[in-house]
């Protein structure tokens, strides 16, 4: 064993000996620090237990005056009583019996209502649309605006204590063009300020894709729309199009490093948030809830499959994408049997989406699911 | 202290929870464990006529929907519902019209008759949500007059090819027909399909029968009958209806027999000096073989699937149980351990499970156990259950049910060996122990 081991092992002990146990000497003196003393003559204390008692008041407060109010009435509550809970018990064991079984012929009705089971799921573009037609705050008028309009406006000039060259966009990707936003225009040369409100920001919002660069650090610039430096809008020349391309764009430069490359490889596709334990049940629950073993044979009840599928964002499993990795206690057929029921189990209820957090798609794009239908066979 | 504590548990929780939060590696793994039982939705779009096949092919739809939903394990969406119409065998199946009415099966088919009535009928299976076809399209030739039995044949293969295992549909019951009332009950031989249809008599009611059992392929029966004034074994010729009765000793009682699954050797039980045992008989030689010898009553005997041993009823521990003995005989072990009276053992076609028939205060059940005893499970109640028959699949039993009082009468009842799906089997009299054949 070495020294730093015994070091380490001995500043635990002592740590944890410091926890169990360092806590119980001060507690005692603790219990001194809150004790405090004060002496008051007999003639205070009487004033101030005459004045706590106040007599008077709390026999006005007193409630007793709105017990008074039930008790005229003591009969009809009693009166109420009795009917209300003669009724109830006699009503439950008359339903209950009988619908249980003709239970079985009322499902059909449910099963073939026509309605298309295709529900469309929410989506990023849904989210994108909401924001068009909100009512948009008034715009305030403008604080300063300039006397004059300034005659050639110098969008490469800014205020600052240090003098930097502009970084002219001429090859370089967009990634590089967003950082070059922090130019400035001169105070004076504005024409008006603009102020938040005014600003060109984004009218939709997106659903926040998934964090692309996840194990990257984030960087520290500002996405490229910073409003608050941001010249006047009537600078459009110095804006690429390709800065403002899209929202997405931004959202992701912003989520994933607006300093990445285009080219970079994407990452890997199960770096994603992992799912909590009680989305994975929601998923589990919806895919129990159409695992019908009922046709499965008592060979195909005896076997364990396991299915792996790819789902696509809206959380829909992508029907070209399920297959069988693995089976185990049957024979072949029986496996098959299984699997095509696991199929149908997952495409079924699949159909609608699983209702998974989009933010998390790495961490369910590609499931495995193991069926195994012990609780299911007939005992 | 306590502040401390709950830091350094905070600190703990902490650590614990961020270790799997950090980074998800390989798919979402997750296993299922639950599932529903319910009826699996499908649909029979009337086939495709053409010729003179327009009744036909209504009627072979009809037939095969009635022969799936029958069985509990699936449930029929009517035609009402469709929204998509097959107008041609060979054309494309619109898989979201069907997803829409929630068909996960959907069988479709053509019927052809030509002029001298000759049937042709074509069908396909498809798993609609998974949007392909089940196995591949299948052709049966017939004649007209035989198409409930292509219709049968097909609701067979629909069957195996969803659920995994053979079907029953294509399949004949031997069973007693009684007339009359209890105390005059005539009785006689009657087949009929499985569902009841197409019934006839193999025997006239002048002698009383008993207990009907089919042969492995069908097409004998063994029976026992009074015609002597004894109980004796007689064995049927289904395509002639030709009987010869079974050689025994004189001035004994030989019933209760069953073919082994070689279909030459029977099991029966024989009555001799106040005793009964279990013997074996060739049916080719006659020659019998004693299998038990206690001074107890052993009876109701049926061979295993394999031949290998038998399974029977005895009173020798003071009440009637279940034992199972080899083949050759020997000793036997006894493998029912519950309450009240077991009889009627017969095991199932798969070799799993043995059904039987058990009084119990009173009142009577059909009930299937493990050949080891164990998982024994009721499936019905009533005042009178008895001689249970398995269909070929070993799925679903057959019994029949007598009703309380002198005018009460006997009816054939199945039930899935789950418990579910009791159905009264129609018969056009009073009905009796019945014998489920093998697929023809």
């Amino acid at each position: 064993m070495n020294t730093g081991q015994i070091i380490s092992g001995a500043g635990h002990i002592a740590v944890i000996g410091w926890i169990l146990f360092g806590g119980m000497l001060p507690e005692r003196e603790l219990e001194f620090d809150v004790t405090q003393v004060t002496a008051v003559s007999s003639e205070e204390y009487a004033d101030i237990i005459a004045r706590s008692n106040s007599p008077e008041e709390t026999s006005e407060i007193a409630p007793p005056a709105a017990p008074e109010v039930p008790q005229d009435s003591p009969d009809l509550t009693s009166e109420a009583d009795e009917p209300l809970a003669a009724p109830q018990p006699e009503a439950a064991p008359e339903a209950a019996p009988d619908p249980a079984p003709t239970a079985p012929p009322a499902a059909p009705q449910a099963d073939v209502s026509p309605e298309a089971p295709v529900i469309e799921p929410p989506s990023e573009d849904m989210a994108a649309l909401l924001p068009d037609s909100a009512a948009r705050p008034q715009q305030r008028p403008a604080e300063r605006v300039a006397p004059q309009q300034v005659e050639a406006p110098e969008p490469d000039t800014a205020v600052d204590d240090v003098v930097r060259e502009e970084a002219v966009p001429d090859e370089a990707p967009s990634e590089i063009v967003r950082e070059e936003a922090e130019a400035t225009a001169p105070e004076a040369a504005a024409t008006e300020i603009v102020t938040e409100a005014d600003e060109a920001a984004p009218l939709n919002s997106v659903r926040p894709r998934t964090r692309p660069q996840q194990l990257r650090p984030a960087p520290e610039e500002q996405p490229a729309p910073e409003p608050e430096t941001q010249t006047a809008a009537a600078d459009p020349a110095p804006a690429p199009a390709t800065d403002t391309s899209s929202v997405e764009d931004a959202l992701a430069a912003a989520l994933g490093g607006a300093s990445a490359p285009a080219d970079t490889p994407a990452p890997s596709i199960n770096a994603g948030p992992p799912l909590t334990a009680g989305e994975k049940d929601g998923l589990r629950v919806a895919v129990q809830s159409c695992w019908n073993t009922g046709s499965l044979s008592s060979d195909a009840l005896q076997t364990t499959v396991t299915v792996s599928f790819e789902m696509s964002e809206d959380a829909r499993p992508i029907e070209a994408t399920v297959r069988m990795l693995d089976s185990t206690g049957g024979t072949e057929g029986s496996a098959q049997q299984a699997y095509e029921a696991a199929r149908r189990a997952i495409i079924r209820c699949g159909a609608r989406g699983f209702g998974l957090p989009a933010e998390k798609y790495a961490s369910w794009r590609n499931v495995e699911l193991t069926f195994n239908p012990e609780n299911m066979r007939i005992k | 202290m306590m502040a401390r504590f709950t830091a350094l548990m905070a600190l703990l929780l902490t650590a614990l929870t961020a270790l799997p939060a950090t980074a998800q590696n390989g798919p979402l793994r997750l296993e299922i464990t639950e599932g529903v039982i319910e009826p699996l939705p499908f649909a029979v779009p009337v086939f495709v006529a053409t010729g003179n096949g327009a009744q036909a092919a209504q009627d072979i739809s009809n037939l095969i929907a009635a022969d799936l939903s029958g069985t509990g394990l699936f449930r029929e969406i009517p035609a009402s519902a469709h929204i998509s119409r097959i107008t041609s065998f060979s054309s494309p199946v619109q898989f979201a019209d069907w997803k829409a009415v929630n068909a996960q099966a959907l069988v479709t088919g053509s019927v052809d008759v030509d002029a001298s009535g000759g049937l042709t009928v074509q069908f396909r299976v498809w798993d609609v949500y998974a949007g392909q076809e089940l196995g591949s399209g299948q052709q049966f030739v017939g004649t007209a007059q035989g198409w409930r039995r292509i219709a049968h044949k097909i609701a067979d293969q629909v069957y195996s090819r969803i659920t995994g295992e053979g079907g029953y549909f294509d399949s004949r019951v031997v069973y007693v027909s009684e007339t009359g009332p209890k105390d005059q009950r005539a009785k006689r031989l009657a087949i009929m399909d499985y569902d009841g249809a197409n019934a006839s008599y193999l025997t006239d009611s002048s002698s009383l029968v008993l207990a009907p059992r089919f042969s492995p392929s069908g097409d004998r029966i063994l029976y026992t009958s009074y015609a002597s004034g004894f109980p004796k074994i007689y064995v049927l010729d289904v395509a002639s209806v030709s009987r010869r009765q079974l050689p025994t000793q004189d001035a004994t009682m030989s019933f209760a027999p069953r073919f082994g699954p070689d279909g030459q050797t029977v099991v029966y039980s024989l009555e001799a000096g106040g005793n009964t045992d279990i013997y074996t008989m060739n049916v080719g030689s006659g020659a019998s073989t004693r299998l038990t010898s206690a001074p107890s009553i052993e009876t109701a005997p049926s061979f295993s699937p394999d031949g290998r041993q038998i399974v029977f009823e005895s009173d020798r521990s003071g009440r009637n149980h279940l034992y199972i003995m080899s083949a050759s005989g020997g000793e036997a072990q006894r493998i029912s351990n519950g309450d009240g009276n077991y009889g009627t053992p017969i095991w199932s076609p798969r070799g799993d499970l043995v059904a039987f028939t058990k009084q119990l205060q009173g009142r009577f059940h059909i009930g299937v156990m493990r050949t080891d005893g164990s998982e024994e499970r009721l499936l019905t109640a009533s005042f009178l259950d008895e001689g249970p028959t398995w269909a070929p699949n070993g799925r679903v039993i057959m019994f029949h049910r007598e009703t309380q009082g002198a005018d009460g009468q006997a009816a054939l009842y199945s039930v899935d060996i789950t418990g579910r799906n009791l159905r009264r089997v129609p018969t056009a009299s009073g009905a009796s122990d019945p014998s489920w054949s093998p697929l023809q």
